[in-house]
């Protein structure tokens, strides 16, 4: 038995088993409060220190809810609809939270505590880290439909259906616009991307990078099924959508993994377009890397809340409509500037002509941007009402 | 020309500035909080907590004035159950839609601010578990008797006796009213006022228009005996008495 080994395993993957669940619990907690101000309400103030009557005065913003919420979760019921699928409908929660949970090990973390040897890049680093992100985190949608049909309910059902429809359809300009970042950097291993991206040459700074990460993120948010791609859980239309039957343990699962999952797509994006662990000041200290990376995931999970505090829903017609009609050309187009854009660059480098191709590249992709929005929009009649007598 | 996806970032902007501004500006805050109890003694049932009405106003407060939970019955000033305005009709029982009102009529009858003796409630309880706080009972009640509390704090240990509030506890005074609801209260005093104030004028002109009718019936009467009279002279005159006890009986009482 190599114990070495096995340390440097549980090195490398305890942190992440420690910090992104514990990401999560505070995330709802700040989800509660960002949204609740954003709609001029107060939010979760009152659960505090465990065991203090009332919160007592040490409520701390309501910082306890989330173990509030954890230990309510634990102590429920677990209830499984008469006629359901018992093993898939347990089964589904536990294989939503999996791929979610084994996705983060991709992610070009690079901890203090650990020599480049053993790193948990390398440890986990595949050369195909890329792929085998996509491929993985496609397995949520297997888990979804399964919640979905093992509930035995037609709203769950429903809810999955919309959801492989959603899913199926924004994994392609999602794959796409990543197809951008791997065909400039020649790899799709995730430490090289970041290597890549040293000292402030971010992709974002591109114009085929800001569109791909634009794409990419809104790609992001239907794939984790966030606001306001959340036909599959539309409250107002299907109840829950696919975890209608889900609650307690099983539940906190499902809540779990869909975090986790969004944690891990932003992980992605920051990897792929926000330079990962770059930032000032890491030359000097390395292990600033591990901060920058989490606080730029941080910043992606707010303005996911924000825009949930913004945006209405869509309806499935505008949803599938976007992908195909919208994002998919747009992420193609994207793929051929960058090619072109690159090559220009390449061969210009120092010049004028490289700021041209990148005002040129800009304005090309922002011009096919509306354009398709043009063609889109002009099928759009305005709507004729007939009311009754 | 807008900029594409313009409208994403204005609506960001709305929502940013109400996310700031909720934590500058008082104002924009929907909703008061709840001030909560210092010790954490839990009730027995619902209608012992808090015990004092003045301890109930301080839970009132935390809501608006237009805030209804359960109702309530009023009664004005004095001893509750001798000035209950509640004369156990029981529309409002037949007309709740969860039926969740039960009310016992009073074997005898008691006299309440000077009107006539009517019945009272030997019992009325409101099943609050059932109640679904639509105010139709208020709406329907010809005495003003029964109205919306806006009371909240009514968690028991007890589910079914706990939650079922006795008439002792929904008695409560007019000025109670008044503190928790002032424009519904006010509003509906005047009406009160308005509606006795009419009445008593509508029965004086009624009293007078008889009085006037009497009178000319009296005079009418008078002149045709005298015509009678001069007729036929010998004849005796008969009495008019009658008329007037008539014109008392009619007088209209509730």
């Amino acid at each position: 038995m190599n114990w070495e080994l096995i340390g440097d395993i549980l090195l490398a993957t305890v942190p992440l088993l420690v910090i992104f669940p514990s990401m999560f619990a505070l995330t709802t907690w700040v989800e509660r409060k960002a949204l609740a101000r954003i709609q001029n309400r107060i939010g979760p103030n009152k659960v505090g220190v465990p065991l203090t009557p009332y919160g007592g005065n040490l409520s701390l913003f309501g910082l306890g809810q989330p173990a509030a919420d954890g230990i309510k979760m634990l102590f429920k019921e677990n209830i499984v609809p008469t006629g359901a699928d018992r093993l898939f409908h347990l089964l589904a929660p536990i294989l939503s939270l999996i791929p979610a949970m084994l996705v983060l090990c991709f992610l070009p973390l690079e901890f203090p505590w650990l020599n480049g040897e053993q790193n948990s890049v390398k440890a986990f680093m595949l050369d195909g880290a890329v792929i085998f992100f996509f491929a993985i985190t496609g397995l949520n949608t297997l888990a979804v439909f399964m919640a979905g049909w093992a509930s035995r309910n037609k709203y769950s059902l429903l809810g999955g259906m919309r959801a492989i429809a959603q899913m199926v359809s924004y994994e392609i300009p999602l794959v796409l616009s990543a197809v951008v970042v791997v065909m400039i950097v020649g790899s799709l291993n995730a430490a090289e991307i970041a290597e890549a991206q040293a000292g402030w040459n971010w992709y974002v700074f591109q114009p085929w990078g800001l569109a791909a990460f634009v794409i990419f993120f809104i790609a992001a948010l239907a794939e984790t099924n966030r606001s306001p791609f959340d036909l599959p859980e539309a409250e107002s239309e299907i109840i829950a959508g696919y975890f209608t039957e889900y609650s307690g343990f099983k539940f906190a699962l499902f809540f779990l993994g869909e975090y986790i999952a969004m944690f891990a797509i932003s992980g992605l994006a920051v990897t792929l377009f926000l330079g990962a662990g770059g930032g000032p000041g890491v030359e000097a200290l390395p292990w600033l890397k591990v901060i920058w990376f989490l606080a730029k995931v941080c910043i992606l999970i707010g303005v996911m809340i924000w825009l949930r505090g913004t945006l209405p829903r869509l309806r499935v017609d505008q949803l599938m409509g976007f992908a195909w009609k919208f994002l998919l050309p747009l992420s193609i187009l994207n793929i051929f500037i960058a090619g072109f854009a690159w090559h220009a660059k390449k061969a210009n480098e120092g010049t004028a002509v490289s700021v041209i191709v990148w005002v040129a590249a800009l304005i090309i992709l922002y011009a096919a941007a509306k354009g398709l929005d043009h063609v889109n929009r002009a099928k759009v009649k305005p709507r004729t009402y007939q009311y009754g007598e | 020309m807008s900029l594409l996806g313009g409208g994403i970032f204005k609506g960001m902007a709305v929502t940013l500035r109400n996310f700031v501004g909720s934590y500058f500006d008082k104002e924009r805050l929907t909703t008061k909080e709840y001030a909560w109890r210092t010790d954490d003694k839990l009730p027995e049932r619902a209608g012992d907590y808090p015990k004092e009405e003045a301890e109930q106003l301080s839970d009132t407060t935390t809501v608006t004035h237009y805030s209804r939970n359960f109702p309530m019955l009023l009664h004005d000033e004095g001893e509750p159950m001798d000035t209950v305005r509640c004369v156990a009709c029981q529309i409002c029982e037949r007309e709740c839609p969860p039926q969740c009102i039960y009310i016992e009529k009073s074997k005898d009858k008691m006299e309440r601010g000077g009107n006539k003796a009517q019945f009272y409630p030997a019992t009325f309880d409101i099943d609050v578990s059932v109640c679904m706080s639509c105010q139709i009972c208020v709406e329907v009640c010809p005495f003003d008797a029964i109205v919306m509390n806006s009371q909240f704090e009514l968690s028991t240990p007890d589910r079914f006796g706990g939650l079922l509030l006795r008439r002792d506890d929904l008695l409560k005074s007019n000025d109670y009213y008044h503190k928790i609801h002032p424009e519904e209260a006010a509003a509906r005093d005047k009406r009160i006022a308005d509606e006795k104030a009419a009445k008593e004028a509508k029965k004086k002109a009624a009293e007078e228009a008889k009085k006037k009718a009497a009178e000319a019936k009296a005079k009418a009467e008078a002149e045709a005996k005298a015509k009678e009279e001069a007729e036929s002279a010998e004849k005796p005159a008969e009495a008019p008495a009658p008329t007037h006890t008539d014109a008392k009986k009619e007088d209209n009482g509730e």
